[in-house]
């Protein structure tokens, strides 16, 4: 546990909220290595008003690693997930009863937790692709610019590098003041990548970035995965158990809102310790 | 087996029911039951639009006709020179405002009391006398010239009379006393001789009229300040541009004839663009649209700009900041006030709001808000407010709707990307939404437009184009609005007349201002579904 970062996530007198106290990653990675706990998520149960979505969780996730989620549809996995941003905030009635969520040795449901601060530390990419109705340039740019951001020149560089980053670039980079909702779905997908790569985050949750996607797209998609886990923390929900072989460092498997398995995913896929994990991850339920 | 089957070599999947009823099935009863209630509606609509233009379009013929009674009898020839002494009055008034302005200027930024400042102001007084008295030569010729244009116009009106009697009478059979009726051309040619021989007159009248201006103007006295002093220059500007005039009155007079035929455009143009509504007057009738449609936009301008910030606001905030507490409570508070019946809101206007609104514009503090204070309680003002009111519920439920179809997706990817709640509804609620909620301000400016009993009540009914020159202050000013008018003079008029007509033609307008304001409502929705995929 890295206790000696900054406390970035707290609220700060917000004349200084802009940039000086956001880390990029690469400061971040200097203060916690490759596979040092980033996140750190203890004994969480959650809510859904009655509904109890999440039993008892405890999970680490590893820095500049990629950890996959897996589990059958109403397992827990995508809820815990959005816990990880506090996406779940904007749901009615869902709430943490008990138990705390960890980043860099912060508990993100304090109350002087900024939450803005920290859905710019832990980006975001949707099942379906969500592109803003505007230019591919100004969705890039939507999350400097909601910082403050006003340097054209600057902006104009986190476009080229985001969508480079995003492996964008070379289709997109004549069309930039187009919609965004002209490119096709994959194209929709990885811009929504690249806005979140924009904000220069920490972590990236991916809830399911393929499902909408065909084979062609996936594979994009999963080949970027790999480029991007050098750089940031990122975490994976999906169904496609081949693709969390591929793509993934480390695999939980979850089943009724328990966290069942969680271990390298060479071991999950090979050598499960869990009868519940090797009769999904076979195929034989779920 | 064999005996379930109706007749020998047909399938029993082919074997349909046998209920008939009019050699229909019963299918084809339910289908014809919602296609003729459909059927219906657009029938009913085919008529009213066909009621609505049949009984408009006759209006053309008799405004032709209307017009050409008025070249014949002579009242244009004497509308030219009453044209002139028109001008004559406006210049009249201008004089007195500047009186106005000087006694403001005397008393407080000279300190006199007001006898003193008209005391002060004698010099001045003779001189404005003098000026509105030049024109008692034209004056006197005017007067005279009317008695006798009416009069003409007049015997025509008795003969047009009786020939509509005799055809009468002649279709139901009673020839005999048809012919009794007796009708005598009118000799134009000889009625109008005495007017078109005061032309002499008139240029006489004309010169001494001219010379006596001339002279007037020489004696205007100096004013005690240079802004003043100013206006002063500027009316002896407007008073040459209108000496200048005088030739071109002359050349019209005698370049007139009763014989040149009203041009069939006429009838269209001087409904469309005429400037006036008079009617049931003893000289002439106008059926002018504009000012009743400078009216009804003018009070929809108003209701708009304060029902749209209202309306899109109140949506917003429902849609995305309130508690569901207060959904519960502000969504039906507003959606409620649609149920008001328009007349109660009128009565309203007029028994609280007028005299609410009155009172506040003769608050000292507030004479700077442009057009305070004011007298007249009912006017554009008034009206608007009230139709801002009728305006919110429409505007508010549609907005709403135009938010609420803004994808969640976008909502949440703003919030991921750390945007605010007021970052992501100004970014991109509102912009996803931004033709939704034109459409929702059209139709509100629809549903504001077709008003009838709150612009009755309270717009102050003054069929007149409000003074554009006074600036805003113009929202002060009493209008007749096109709805107010028919609602108005309908119950009134007879049946099949040229008013009667003129309102249909009224009704017309309207009913294209309504088509117009939908149809571009709907395009923009249909572009919106498409924007957003």
């Amino acid at each position: 546990m890295v206790t000696s970062a900054p406390s970035l996530m707290e609220t700060r007198p917000s004349a200084s909220v802009r940039h000086p106290t956001v880390a990029a990653p690469a400061t971040g990675a200097a203060v916690a290595p490759a596979g040092a706990t980033l996140v750190d998520i203890d004994q969480l149960d959650f809510f859904y008003g009655a509904l109890q979505a999440l039993h008892g969780v405890t999970l680490g996730i590893e820095n500049r690693k990629v950890t996959a989620f897996i589990g059958p549809s109403g397992c827990g996995k995508s809820t815990l997930l959005r816990c990880l941003n506090r996406m779940n905030d904007l749901i009615d009635g869902a709430r943490v009863a008990k138990g705390m969520i960890k980043i860099r040795g912060i508990d993100i449901h304090r109350p002087d937790v900024d939450v803005i601060e920290l859905r710019k530390r832990v980006g975001m990419v949707f099942q379906k692709s969500n592109p803003f109705p505007k230019s591919i340039h100004e969705n890039i740019t939507y999350g400097l610019k909601l910082q403050g951001q006003t340097n054209k020149a600057r902006l104009d560089e986190v476009v080229e590098t985001s969508l480079r980053g995003a492996a964008l670039w070379d289709e997109v980079k004549d069309r930039l003041h187009t919609s965004g909702l002209g490119l096709s779905g994959g194209q929709q997908q990885r811009l929504c990548i690249a806005r979140a790569l924009a904000v220069e985050p920490e972590v990236i949750l991916m809830d399911e970035p393929c499902s909408a996607l065909d084979p062609v797209a996936t594979a994009k998609i999963e080949e970027l995965i790999q480029e991007l886990r050098t750089r940031f923390t990122i975490v994976i929900v999906t169904h496609n158990m081949q693709q969390a072989a591929r793509v993934s460092d480390k695999t939980a498997f979850f089943y009724l809102g328990k966290l069942i398995e969680y271990a390298d995913t060479r071991t999950i896929f090979m050598n499960p310790a869990h009868a519940q994990t090797e009769a999904y991850v076979s195929g034989r339920f779920g | 087996m064999a005996s379930s089957r109706p007749t020998e070599g047909t399938h029993f999947i082919a074997h349909k029911g046998t209920f008939r009823l009019f050699g229909l099935t019963l299918g084809d009863c339910i289908k014809f039951f919602f296609g003729g209630n459909a059927v219906v509606s657009v029938v009913v609509l085919a008529l009213i639009t066909i009621f609505l233009f049949r009984e408009g379009a006759g209006f053309f013929g008799e405004n032709r006709e209307n017009l050409e009674v008025y070249r014949q009898a002579g009242l244009e020839y004497v509308d030219y020179i009453r044209t002139q002494q028109d001008d004559h009055t406006a210049l009249t008034r201008y004089l007195s405002d500047l009186r106005v302005r000087q006694v403001n200027y005397l008393t407080q930024q000279k300190k006199l009391s007001l006898a003193a400042a008209n005391a002060a102001l004698a010099g001045f007084d003779t001189f404005a006398d003098q000026y509105g008295d030049a024109v008692e030569p034209i004056r006197t010729l005017v007067s005279d010239l009317t008695e006798q244009a009416t009069a003409i116009k007049e015997k025509f009106t008795v003969t047009e009379d009786r020939k509509t009697q005799r055809a009468q009478l002649l279709a139901a059979g009673q020839t005999e006393a048809a012919a009794k009726i007796e009708t005598v051309p009118i000799d134009f040619v000889a009625e109008l001789k005495p007017i078109l021989g005061t032309l002499p007159a008139y240029r006489e009248a004309a010169a001494e009229f001219s010379r006596r201006l001339n002279a007037v103007i020489a004696t205007a006295p100096a004013m005690p300040e240079p802004a003043l002093q100013a206006r002063l220059e500027r009316f002896k500007e407007l008073n040459a541009e209108y000496l200048a005039g005088f030739p071109s009155v002359l050349r019209n007079l005698e370049s007139w004839d009763f014989r040149a035929p009203v041009p069939a455009s006429r009838a269209f143009t001087s409904f469309l663009f005429g400037h006036e509504w008079r009617t049931a007057s003893f000289w002439q009738d106008w059926y002018g649209v504009i000012p009743l449609l400078v009216g009804s936009i003018m009070v929809s301008v108003v209701a708009l700009v304060l029902a749209v910030p209202l309306g899109v606001g109140a949506a917003v905030y429902v849609n995305q900041i309130a508690s569901p507490f207060e959904q519960r409570l502000i969504k039906p508070s507003i959606e409620f006030i649609s149920a008001i019946p328009s007349v109660v809101l009128g009565f309203f206007g007029i028994a609280v709001l007028g005299q609410l609104l009155r009172a506040l514009s003769q608050v000292p503090g507030l004479a700077w808000v442009p057009g305070f204070p004011y007298a007249e309680r009912l006017n554009i003002l008034t009206a608007g407010c009230l139709l801002a009111f009728i305006a919110v519920p429409t505007i508010f439920t549609l907005a709403e709707d135009a938010l609420n179809n803004v994808p969640r997706a976008f909502t949440e990817a703003s919030f991921a990307l750390g945007a605010t709640r007021l970052q992501t509804v100004v970014k991109i609620i509102v912009p996803a939404s931004l033709s939704g909620i034109i459409s929702a301000v059209l139709l509100g400016l629809g549903r504001v437009i077709g008003e009838t009993m709150v612009v009755l009540l309270c717009a102050g009914n003054r069929i007149a184009i409000p003074d554009f020159t006074a600036g805003l202050a113009v929202i002060t000013q009493p209008v007749h609005t096109m709805t107010g008018i028919i609602a108005q003079e309908m119950g009134e008029v007879v049946q099949g007349s040229i008013h009667y007509r003129a309102l249909f033609m009224v009704g017309l307008v309207l009913f294209f201002l309504s088509l117009g304001i939908n149809y571009v409502a709907q395009g923009i929705v249909r572009r919106y579904r498409i924007s957003i995929g």
